[in-house]
């Protein structure tokens, strides 16, 4: 067997990518610049802030040698909030993701970040620094749930009120978990397209399996009645009645 | 600081993503799609793979020429580039064989014909056909040469039944969009269609999210 793993990242292979975002620390001693394959990290003067990939973070971190800033949303009083939002505001669907960073263009226009010219590259996570201590609060980012889990285990001491953290952190989940499970009366109705706006990858990964299970279940007990449906509507837009809306999917 | 870095601090219309973070986000995508989608996807066409191969190789030239040195700054700068280059090679290595598994599954598939042909890379292609050879020699010398001459091939497509396994392109997938764009999805009972914003998760099926994800509109998560 070349590759043993299930189709689709399994939780694992999301924390792995989870510690390639970027998290601003303070440095307690110097550092001289090294020069990576992903890019230069700076020289690390205290008590000037920088940003590194997580996993360089918790390495200095281990070692004394960095405080890690947690993000913004992190804060007690930003997870109140989004657990407001999520259990009385919108008692269905996820809270909403962090707004695209945009970056001026100089002109009084906001661009998309790292998007220069129309066609270029568009950075998604985890290389949006939507985990730096900059970051907007009351937004959850992508990978919410394992940076905050990966800093509440190796970096409590510099979050504040850590404690408290933890336990709306567990709330949150919960509040979440259950609308992760409601979505499956969504998928039953093989509609076609299932949105999940704003939903993180940790839990993505959790379901997947489920997720898919159900989609694929749906799929083959509707085959025989879809492929009935579909030659229905081939015949009719041949014949030329609502030829516009079924050429649209055709 | 050279004059790249100064000109990155006045202008904000200069491009301040440097070219390693774009091929490592590249190369995580690349990543994330192999491993996510139902069936072998693109060679990177624009040597993507050659140069993080040569990047790799130089860095641990630089690792071999920094081990002889004792000083402890130099042993921690030398603990964050190896660490790091264990990151890039389980990346590349998980990619190619997820690619690997995909092609031992269906090699016929993708032996079959031109285009798919052009979705494997030279070692890649070169594998498959001396796998397939060797497996059908296998065959062949087991049991095949048994049979009559009409029943040994093993694509045979005759009869409206195809020999050769395919991926099931049906297959769910989660995407996520990289601009604002309508998404359009088959259902059993009903076709879809959202309008989605840039950073939207949606499950739909792979072969309708392929379009997307190959203008660049949507990556798979």
């Amino acid at each position: 067997m070349a590759l043993p793993l299930p189709p689709g990242l399994v939780p694992t292979e999301v924390a792995f990518l989870c510690e390639m975002e970027m998290v601003t620390i303070i440095p307690r001693q110097r550092l001289e610049s090294i020069s990576l394959l992903s890019g230069q990290i700076p020289t690390l003067r205290p008590p000037h802030r920088a940003q590194l990939p997580l996993w360089l973070a918790l390495l200095l971190k281990k070692q004394r040698r960095a405080n890690i800033v947690p993000p913004s949303w992190l804060h007690p009083a930003s997870l109140s909030e989004i657990i407001h939002h999520e259990i009385n505001i919108d008692p269905e669907g996820f809270s909403p993701p962090p707004p695209p960073v945009t970056r001026s263009d100089g002109r009084g226009m906001a661009r998309p970040y790292g998007d220069s010219k129309p066609g270029d590259m568009v950075l998604s996570p985890p290389f949006l620094p939507s985990c730096a201590a900059d970051a907007p609060s009351s937004y959850l980012p992508y990978h919410w749930l394992e940076l905050s889990e990966t800093l509440l285990a190796h970096a409590s001491d510099d979050i504040h009120g850590a404690a408290e953290v933890r336990t709306l952190l567990r709330d949150l989940q919960e509040v979440r978990a259950a609308k992760m499970r409601g979505s499956t009366t969504q998928l039953e109705g093989g509609g076609g397209v299932v949105g999940l706006r704003g939903v993180g990858a940790m839990e993505l990964a959790e379901s997947r399996g489920f997720v898919l299970g159900v989609v694929e279940g749906v799929r083959k007990l509707g085959a025989s009645a879809e492929a009935t449906r579909r030659e229905e509507e081939e015949a009719r837009s041949e014949g030329g009645e609502e030829s516009d809306e079924d050429m649209a999917f055709g | 600081m050279d004059i790249d870095d100064i000109l990155r601090e006045v202008d904000p219309t200069f491009d301040s993503i440097p070219v390693e973070t774009r091929d490592l986000q590249a190369l995580t995508r690349a990543w994330i799609a192999e491993r996510s989608a139902p069936e072998l996807l693109d060679w990177p066409a624009d040597g993507l793979f050659e140069r993080i191969n040569d990047r790799i190789k130089k860095q641990i030239e630089k690792v071999e020429e920094m081990t002889g040195d004792m000083d402890p700054k130099t042993n921690f700068a030398l603990i964050v580039i190896q660490t790091e280059l264990e990151r890039f090679k389980f990346l590349v290595r998980s990619y190619l064989r997820a690619r690997v598994a995909k092609i031992d599954k269906h090699t016929l598939h993708y032996l079959s014909t031109a285009d798919l042909r052009l979705r494997l890379s030279s070692t890649e292609l070169a594998y498959a056909t001396r796998h397939q050879a060797l497996l059908h020699h296998h065959y062949l010398s087991s049991f095949l040469s048994s049979f009559p001459a009409s029943l040994q091939n093993l694509n045979d497509t005759s009869g409206n039944i195809s020999m050769i396994d395919t991926p099931d392109v049906d297959t769910a997938v989660f995407i996520r969009l990289l601009r604002d764009v309508v998404v359009r999805g088959k259902g059993t009972d009903v076709d879809g269609a959202a309008a989605g914003q840039h950073g939207d998760i949606f499950i739909l099926r792979w072969s309708d999210a392929k379009g997307l994800v190959e203008s660049g509109s949507a990556e798979l998560v």
